[in-house]
């Protein structure tokens, strides 16, 4: 019992059995195939720019600008396919680039100018949403025609209600669920943000690992927007304004630790699935989507406590 | 070979001459000479200020000397980094920095020189062996832990003090450079990290012990330096002082002792 007590996706797990048996207890479609299908699938986009913040929050940085990334990558591939005619893949590819480039510079100006990341990606998360709401000039964009590459990202259905982004959501969860947990990589990840000066003194290229994990956490953000531009056929550029906040916290929720050094990727997609389940179970038992937020802080507060109450009476035990 | 062997025999693991640092108008050492043979502990003693630290930083690679040159087994070497003192089996044991504490003992023990196995194309860790090797060769050194998956956290300062020096000799480290190892532990903790330094010595590592303390410096170490405002006052074997000769000197300076 205490291996699994000790797993610090305790808080998320219990926090969304409990979600769950409020909403089943409220309306037993709740717990139907196509209800599961579009939990996954409103958790993909946030799972994996949720991925991203918690394998750098881990290595001891923040990142606020993701919301924007998603909306300024994606926008780009909307507007790369419609208005530039680009090869589709090509156009992903770019968009994909931007959002390495936004980590770059998040990474660049926080390592090289010391700013705590916090106050870096705070200023470009307002940088790139005026970046892109100039460049739409507000609009949304539209993609009528069928791409195929835009099927293959969210499109598609595969499972019921479940849209094939969730798959990759997955995919990208195991490997880097793998890359954190059982390679020298991750080893050196958790060193960083568990005590950096430590980590430079053993040997371990601090700064190199933190610059990746921030051109990383742009990259995935980037592809969420594209993920989900897949799935919808639009983007606007405001969408992605609660994402970062709701990444945080999925990966809070999930036992990261916010100071860095500790957390799983499991722990941040079980988030993730929390408040997709919040989401969809408000809209199922029809009540105002407005207590979505309400809902999300009260279930981000009570997962941390219970993991910290847990962490207590682990440590008496002892 | 046999000449070769011989003169590594007879050349000191390190040797330090006529070391200067400044810090733009201050001299934090100035002619400094020192020497350490392999199986040697030497303490290093003196007051906040006198230039310890800054000779230690010198030793390891974190700073470049203004004057003098160093050797590390009769051969001069430049370190650009602390990487290149490591290359050569320098190994430091700072107070505070030894070990990640939200991590476990074996991720700590590899931190850095992790084994890997190749599955499916990937290098991935090999945790079993990690496991396996880090409680075998802290067993071998007389170190006790009950599961190297455990974290850190659980262990108390003397047992983080006893793996990190552990490390140091599983990876071959000749140089082990330990800053105030016994500054916050119990007597009974204090005795055990003796103990470890000790069984160093015995394994022919050379050892830099810094310590305030010279009651817990006397009974391991074979010689004493002593700095004070960046110059060496005193360089002497045990048998040419007693632990109060040492603390007159390190509070009073050389001339302090002679006075008497």
């Amino acid at each position: 019992m205490r291996p699994l007590l000790n797993r610090r996706e305790v808080g998320v797990a219990v926090a969304l059995v409990l979600v769950f048996i409020v909403f089943f207890s409220m309306k037993r479609e709740f717990l139907n195939a196509g209800t599961l299908g579009d939990i996954v699938t409103v958790a993909a986009e946030l799972g994996v720019v949720a991925i991203g913040v918690s394998f750098l929050m881990i290595a001891g940085e923040m990142d606020l600008s993701v919301g924007s990334n998603f909306a300024l990558s994606g926008m780009v591939l909307a507007m790369l396919i419609t208005k530039s005619g680009w090869n589709p893949w090509a156009a992903l590819l770019a968009a994909l680039a931007c959002g390495a480039g936004i980590g770059a510079v998040n990474g660049l100006v926080t390592l090289y100018a010391r700013i705590p990341s916090f106050i870096t990606t705070l200023g470009a998360m307002m940088f790139w949403r005026g970046i892109a709401l100039y460049l739409s000039q507000g609009w949304p964009i539209s993609i009528f025609e069928d791409v195929p590459l835009l099927r293959l990202l969210g499109g598609a259905r595969v499972l019921s209600t479940a849209h094939i982004s969730a798959v990759w959501w997955f995919v990208i969860g195991l490997v880097f669920c793998l890359v954190l947990e059982k390679t020298a990589y991750g080893n050196w990840v958790f060193a960083t943000g568990g005590k950096r000066a430590a980590a430079r003194a053993l040997g371990v290229a601090d700064t190199k690992v933190k610059m990746t994990n921030f051109i990383i956490t742009g990259v995935l953000a980037a592809l969420s927007g594209c993920l989900q531009l897949g799935r919808m056929g639009s983007m606007s550029p405001v969408w992605g304004q609660e994402l970062s906040l709701e990444a945080i916290a999925a990966a809070v929720v999930g036992g990261n630790s916010l100071s860095g050094g500790i957390g799983t990727i499991f722990g941040a997609m079980l988030g993730a699935v929390t408040m997709a389940s919040i989401r969809i179970g408000l809209v199922m038992v029809g009540a105002p989507s407005y207590w979505y937020m309400s809902f999300v802080g009260f279930i981000v507060v009570a997962a941390v406590a219970l993991n910290v109450k847990l962490g207590e009476v682990i440590s008496w035990r002892k | 070979m046999e000449e070769v062997s011989c003169r590594a025999r007879q050349d000191p693991l390190m040797e330090a001459i006529g070391l200067c640092k400044r810090f733009g108008r201050v001299v934090a050492l100035e002619d400094v000479d020192v020497t350490i043979q392999s199986g040697e502990v030497v303490g290093l003693l003196g007051d906040n200020g006198a230039g310890k630290s800054t000779l230690i930083k010198i030793l390891t690679g974190v700073y470049r000397p203004d004057g003098g040159e160093l050797k590390f087994e009769g051969k001069p070497v430049d370190f650009a980094s602390p990487k290149d003192a490591r290359r050569l089996g320098i190994e430091t044991v700072y107070q505070d920095l030894a070990l990640i504490e939200n991590m476990s003992i074996a991720r700590n023990f590899f931190l850095g020189a992790e084994p890997s196995r190749r599955i499916g194309g990937f290098n991935l860790l090999d945790m079993a062996a990690m496991r396996r090797v880090t409680e075998e060769a802290l067993r071998d050194i007389g170190i006790a832990v009950r599961c190297a998956t455990d974290d850190v956290c659980v262990l108390s300062g003397g047992e983080r003090q006893a793996i990190a020096i552990g490390r140091t000799m599983y990876f071959g480290g000749k140089l082990l450079i330990l800053d105030e190892p016994t500054s916050a532990l119990s007597v009974h903790e204090t005795n055990k990290v003796l103990g470890y330094i000790t069984e160093a010595r015995k394994r022919g590592l050379a050892v830099i012990f810094i310590t305030h303390n010279l009651y817990h410096v006397y009974p391991v170490a074979d010689r004493f330096i002593v700095l004070e405002h960046g110059r060496k006052v005193a360089d002497l074997a045990k048998d040419e002082a007693t632990v109060d000769d040492l603390i007159r000197i390190v509070a009073y300076g050389i001339e302090g002792t002679r006075r008497d």
